[in-house]
This record gives C-alpha cells, sequence and structure tokens, in this order.
C-alpha cells in the first residue's frame, strides 16, 4: 500500500485531477451537522446507510478515525428494532438493506462486541438469541426457502440486490450456515441472460447493479465457476463511453456509482485490464469537488456521499496512489 | 443524499436570513406531521383521518418507506375492514368515479384470518376493527390508493418504494376480492404501465413492473390466459417507435417472448426457420437504415439471434431442430452479409467485433481450427478494431493472443 502522496509529486497528475483527501474528509464529517436544512430531515431513510458510505469512503481514504467510534456504534445500535433488524434511524422499520450496512460498520469499527453486549434481545421460534445471533436470524427469516432468494422485508418484495445484501450480512456475521447457500446460487443462476449478464429477476434485462450483486453473492458462496466470464465481461467492457466513465447499461449515460458496479464486477471475474484504467480514473477525479468536497454521479453535478463512497471504491480498485485497497465485494 | 443529474451551482450562495427561517419553519412542520403520524400508530388509530396525514407525508417525501409501511398497517388493521367514509377521504379520491363501486355481494369478504401470520407478529391487531365491511370497500380503497400514487409516480418515476408500494396493494387486491375484480385492477395497470413507458421508454422499473403485470394477468388464479402474441406485438410497436431502435429493453423482452411465442403457435420446422429469416431481415434492414449499425442496443439484438444459432445448448432457441449443417450455413450467409455491412460502415467497430466472434464460432460449430484465411481475417479485422477502439485494448491484447494459439 502506497503513502498519502502530497501536492506537486513530481509526474503527478495536473492539480484539478488531485485525490482531494482533506476536502473529502471535511465534507463526510460535515454530513451530520446540516440538521437545520431540510433535506437533511427528508433523507432520514438513508441514515445508516449514508452512514456506512462514510464510513467506507473514510477507511478507504486511511482516515478511519476522523467519525468518533463511540458514537458511531451508539448511532448503529439505536436503529436496532424490536424483530432484531437495523432501521435506517431510529424508529423506522427494520429493512435489510439499512440491517447490512449497520452489520457492516460494525465489523469496520470493531464494534461486535458492543452489539453483544447491548443488542436487542430477541425471540425466534419461542428461543431467546442474543448480539450476533439475533440480527442473522433477522436476516435469515427474509430468505425464500422455496426459491433461495430474500425479501427486504416483512412485506416481501424480492430482489437480486436483497439476496447479495443477505448473504453479505450473514457472511460477515459468520453465520451463512442459517440460510440455504445453494438454493439462493440456483436462483442467480436462473437471473443469468445469454448475453452473460444478470436482472433483478429471472427473466429481466441485464443491468451493471444487478450484475455486480449477483457476481458479489456469487463470490461469498464462492461459486463464481457457474459465470461465462468471456460473455459478461464484453458486456461490462462495453459500458465504457468516451469520457472514460461506465454506464448501468447500453446508451446510458456513464455515473460514478455505475462505474464502481463495472469496475468491481469485471475484477471478480478478471477482466478489469478490458477497459481503459487510466482513462476511468481521471473520470472519477473530475467528479470531485475539490474546494467542497465529494464526489458527484457526473463532473459538475451536486456531491453526495454515496457517490464519495463509489468514488473513493472506484479509485482504490484502480490502486489509486494512497488509498486503502478495497474488496470486490 | 443520492443525487443523479443535478447540475452544482458554480458558487454557493449562503441563505438569507429570511430562507432560513422559512426553512426552518417548514422542516419543523415537517417534523411535527411525522411526530403526529407516530403517535396516531402508537395509539392504533387507524382512521381515514390518519391515512390522510401519511398522504401529506408522503407527497413531501415518497422515499420514507416507514410510512408507507404504516399506511400497509392502517389498511390492513383499520380501513379494510370498515365501510369507507367518502367525505373525509373526498381530498384523495375525488378522480374516482362513485359507479366504480360494486354494490353486488360478488367481492369476497375476507377474515382477519387471511392477515399474512408474518405481520400480524409485528403489530397487533386492533381488536376494534374484527367486524367485516361493506362489500365494495375494499376495491374502493385500493382503487383510491392506486390513484393516489399515480401522480407520485409520473413525479418520481424511479422511486422504488412508489412501485414496491403499488404491487404490495394489488396483491392485497388478489387475496381479498374475487378474481374478476382482481383481474380488473391488473388490467388498468396494463395501461398505466404502458403510458410510463411512452413517458420514460427505458424504463427499468416500467418494464419489470410490466412483466409482472403481464404474469398476474395471465395467472390461472385470474383466469387468466396467455398474453404472449400481444406482448410480441407491444415489443414490434415499440421497436418501431421514436428511437425504438436503439431500445434495449424493448429487444431484451422480445427476445424473452420468442421461444414461448413459437411454442404456443404450435410452429413447425418450416414456420420456425421463417420467423428466423424474418427476425434476421428485421434486425439488418434496420441496421441500413437510420444508420443503426452503430448502436449497441440492434447488436444486442443480432447477439441473441446468433446465439440461437451458435451457442444453443442450455439458451433459447427458435430452431431447435436446426442440423449442424443448417447452423453453419446460417452463420456462413451472416458472415456474408456482415463483410457487406462494412462497405460504408469501415468505421463501425460492432462489425468488426461481430466478424470475428462469429468466424471462430463457426469453427468451434464445426470442430475444426480455422484455416489460413480465416485467420488472416480476424487478425486484419483485430487489427481494425484496436484502432476504432483504444479504450478496450486489453481486451484485444487478449483476443490476439487466444487468435495466436
Ligand atoms: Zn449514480
Amino acid at each position: 500500500m502506497a503513502l498519502v502522496s502530497g501536492p506537486g509529486r513530481a509526474g503527478a497528475l495536473p492539480d484539478e485531477l488531485q485525490l482531494a483527501v482533506e476536502a473529502h474528509v471535511k465534507y463526510i464529517q460535515s454530513l451530520d451537522t446540516r440538521r437545520d436544512e431540510l433535506e437533511y430531515w427528508l433523507t432520514e431513510h438513508l441514515r445508516l446507510n449514508g452512514l456506512y458510505w462514510g464510513v467506507t469512503a473514510l477507511h478507504l481514504l486511511n482516515r478511519p478515525d476522523a467519525l468518533p467510534r463511540t458514537e458511531t456504534i451508539d448511532f448503529v445500535l439505536s436503529c436496532q428494532a424490536e424483530n432484531g433488524g437495523f432501521g435506517a434511524a431510529p424508529g423506522h422499520d427494520a429493512h435489510l438493506l439499512s440491517t447490512v450496512s449497520g452489520i457492516q460498520i460494525l465489523a469496520m469499527v470493531d464494534g461486535y462486541e458492543e452489539l453483544e453486549k447491548r443488542g436487542k434481545v430477541v425471540a425466534f421460534e419461542g428461543k431467546e438469541y442474543k448480539g450476533k445471533e439475533v440480527v442473522g436470524r433477522y436476516l435469515s427469516g427474509l430468505q425464500n426457502k422455496e426459491t433461495g432468494t430474500f425479501a427486504g422485508d416483512e412485506w416481501g418484495e424480492e430482489d437480486t440486490r436483497f439476496l447479495y445484501a443477505g448473504l453479505n450480512g450473514l457472511n460477515l456475521l459468520g453465520l451463512l450456515d442459517l440460510v440455504n447457500v445453494d438454493l439462493a446460487v440456483d436462483y442467480i443462476v436462473s437471473c443469468a441472460n445469454f448475453d452473460g449478464g444478470y436482472g433483478v429477476s429471472p427473466g429481466a434485462e441485464s443491468h451493471s447493479g444487478q450484475i455486480f450483486t449477483c457476481l458479489a453473492a456469487l463470490s461469498i458462496a464462492k461459486r463464481i465457476d457457474t459465470v461465462d466470464k468471456d460473455k459478461l465481461g464484453q458486456w461490462l467492457s462495453e459500458r465504457q463511453v468516451e469520457q472514460g466513465g461506465l454506464n448501468g447499461r447500453p446508451e446510458k449515460l456513464e455515473d460514478v456509482c455505475y462505474s464502481w458496479w463495472v469496475a468491481s464486477s469485471m475484477t471478480m471475474i478478471g477482466r478489469l485490464h478490458w477497459i481503459d484504467g487510466k482513462k476511468l480514473t481521471e473520470f472519477i477525479l473530475r467528479c470531485q469537488d475539490p474546494v467542497g468536497g465529494g464526489f458527484a454521479d457526473r463532473p459538475g453535478d451536486m456531491v453526495d456521499v454515496f457517490h464519495t463512497c463509489f468514488g473513493v471504491a472506484g479509485l482504490s480498485l484502480l490502486e489509486f496512489e494512497g488509498l486503502e485497497e478495497v474488496d470486490a465485494v | 443524499m443520492a443525487s443523479h443529474g443535478v447540475a452544482r451551482p458554480a458558487t454557493i450562495v449562503p441563505r438569507t436570513e429570511q430562507e432560513r427561517i422559512e426553512e426552518e419553519r417548514e422542516i419543523k412542520q415537517y417534523r411535527e406531521l411525522e411526530d403526529l403520524i407516530r403517535s396516531k400508530i402508537a395509539e392504533r388509530q387507524y382512521t381515514v383521518e390518519v391515512l390522510e396525514l401519511t398522504s401529506k407525508l408522503l407527497k413531501k417525501n415518497p422515499e420514507y418507506y416507514t410510512i408507507w409501511n404504516v399506511r400497509r398497517r392502517l389498511l390492513i388493521y383499520g380501513l379494510f375492514s370498515k365501510p369507507l367514509d367518502s367525505s373525509s377521504h373526498s381530498t384523495e379520491s375525488q378522480n374516482i368515479s362513485q359507479t366504480d363501486i360494486p354494490t353486488t355481494s360478488s367481492a369476497k369478504p375476507f377474515s382477519s384470518s387471511s392477515i399474512s401470520s408474518e405481520a400480524s407478529s409485528t403489530t397487533p391487531q386492533n381488536p376494534a376493527s374484527q367486524s367485516h365491511g361493506k362489500n365494495g370497500t375494499t376495491l374502493d380503497i385500493i382503487k383510491a390508493d392506486l390513484d393516489f400514487l399515480f401522480p407520485l409516480m409520473m413525479k418520481y418515476p424511479k422511486c422504488y418504494w412508489l412501485w414496491n408500494y403499488r404491487l404490495w396493494l394489488l396483491q392485497e387486491g388478489n387475496q381479498r376480492l374475487g378474481a374478476e375484480f382482481a383481474q380488473e385492477l391488473w388490467s388498468r395497470e396494463l395501461i398505466l404501465v404502458g403510458k410510463m413507458l411512452v413517458k420514460d421508454s427505458r424504463n427499468f422499473h416500467g418494464w419489470g413492473y410490466r412483466r409482472t403485470v403481464v404474469s398476474q394477468l395471465e395467472s390461472p388464479k385470474l383466469n387468466g390466459k396467455s398474453m404472449v402474441e400481444a406482448e410480441f406485438e407491444y415489443t414490434t410497436k415499440m421497436i418501431h417507435g421514436d428511437k425504438g431502435l436503439s431500445n434495449f429493453s424493448a429487444w431484451h423482452r422480445r427476445s424473452k417472448l420468442i421461444p414461448r411465442l413459437l411454442d404456443e403457435r404450435h410452429a413447425n420446422d418450416a414456420t420456425r426457420r421463417k420467423f428466423l429469416d424474418d427476425e434476421f431481415d428485421l434486425i439488418i434492414s434496420a441496421m441500413y437504415t437510420d444508420s443503426y449499425p452503430y448502436a449497441q442496443s440492434a447488436w444486442f439484438y443480432y447477439q441473441f439471434l446468433m446465439t440461437t444459432l451458435t451457442d444453443y445448448i442450455g439458451h433459447a432457441t427458435i430452431t431447435p431442430n436446426f442440423t449442424t449443417l443448417d447452423r453453419s450455413e446460417y452463420v456462413i450467409r451472416q458472415l456474408a452479409i456482415l463483410k457487406d455491412m462494412l462497405d460504408g460502415a469501415e468505421d463501425c467497430k460492432w462489425i468488426y467485433s461481430a466478424l470475428i466472434e462469429y468466424t471462430l464460432a463457426l469453427c468451434q460449430m464445426e470442430e475444426r481450427e480455422p484455416d489460413i484465411d480465416e485467420k488472416q481475417d480476424c487478425k486484419a479485422w483485430l487489427a481494425e478494431l484496436r484502432k476504432l477502439d483504444p479504450l478496450r485494448s486489453g481486451r484485444w491484447a487478449d483476443l490476439d493472443n487466444s487468435l495466436r494459439k
């Protein structure tokens, strides 16, 4: 891992293509101080997910201490609902996606011990559990026992991104054996299209976001051998457009978040070298606000913490100097 | 928190004192509304008044999934089982014709036992709501709620929670209403999703939703029958519409419908061969007009048709009884067409890439190595690709290596 590069290094990129580390750190730190803006309240349903994006970006920027650990853990635990899952904010209903964000944050800040101590005690099928076991059982309860896929919450809608999130959360908890992984793999295989890609459900068109979730789930299940790597690699490589960024589907605009999903998918099947990494790096760097910090979907647009996370993660995947290595999954 | 396509202002103008006060007032209003709903729900007031409060909040913030869940509980534990007081609900249901409400007893009454055990374990049922409502009440509420959603969906077509809630409502209809009423609701959905796809013909949620609606309308529980012919027609219409040829979603849907379409037509080998010829004609003539050899989506469909010949094991096929010789003949004919297509489109990378792919596929089908001419051709086409498409030079390098083997 390379050290953080200083400004003005010999042979470095032009000024506008430097990574504005300090600005990004400040931007992420400032996010929770915007309580006087309506937007802050209108996005409360994404608070825990937002915290995950912020914490991830800070870890990749080698600044894991930029947000206070104790407060972070306190907030995560305050989002736990009575059924053991986590909502997006205190008092919000539990959902698979916010639950997995909670687990990911606790894993990054080494907070499992606090979960064991202070997490909710919940009964499943008449037996009481605590800590990680509670969260694991909430997640495993969302798996469809017949098809192997996952619902997002008690109301039941299913989507391959929930399947990935479910396996990812359980894997981080070390509780993958609570679900039927083989059945989940069969379901993903049934979502494959002749172009090598995957859709939200069997029969749905290939989409970069879904391809990422399916490949990541297959990686967790150690079944990436089921993928048609050359065909999928071709489809994914065609996502790079002239400006260097990647789009999500044919003939759509490029975007920093898709740049991450496509590039990490290509990494998982060993085909990242099929696109121009230098041009992609430059595209991502052009999406940052070097003064105010943060990344946008495209150059010149409004920044947000979601694109900031995926911008930094994309750069890390491309082995940009000074960043922690990211796990493609 | 995740914005797309919103331009960043060149300079950030600080809020004036007046703007600050105004924003503070809006926050206060929003949070008070939120608190009010939460306290009413805590008291289990599953009433039309609280439903309207959630409508007010969701119009401000359709992404607030917990409030959508509150709304579901309001319906399940309260409103579905009580007659609707139409005067107090009029703000939301002005556009609902009262004649839509069935007055016969054909709407199946539902019982509290139809509530899913999962849901009832998270929210205890309101004992006051055990009585069954008048016939038609549930249908009326579902229709009113669908109508409430419609303008929100037009305004926020990419909001996942809106699609999610809408599907849930219709599933409730399946469980609580007779098949003919449920069928009527899903039929309205087909019209709605048609409108959404006119507005944005690539809306991902829209195409997915269309698949769900159609499979519901086809299902035996709604006394449905196959709609594959009509859906196939629909993709033809979309492809011939504005920018239709670059509509990846429409081509995708078409590719998925074809195997079923032919099966249901009980197509014989000759009909299938004719069908394949017609599809090739459709895509190739499209490529020749409107400068479409450069459109990726058209190539996607071309790839699909070719895959049914070259890589048919485990994939959809149009002509299952083709011999290897039939398949080779078709591929050879297509290679000739592609070579012709290069004339005047020498800068079109898709043609070169297709030529290489299907030349190699032909060799594989015929279980032989490429001959000297084929190798020469592939190398020449690859050289063009490297020039035309430097972004993917790593891919071309790998291809070059495999050609040298
Ligand atoms: Zn994006």
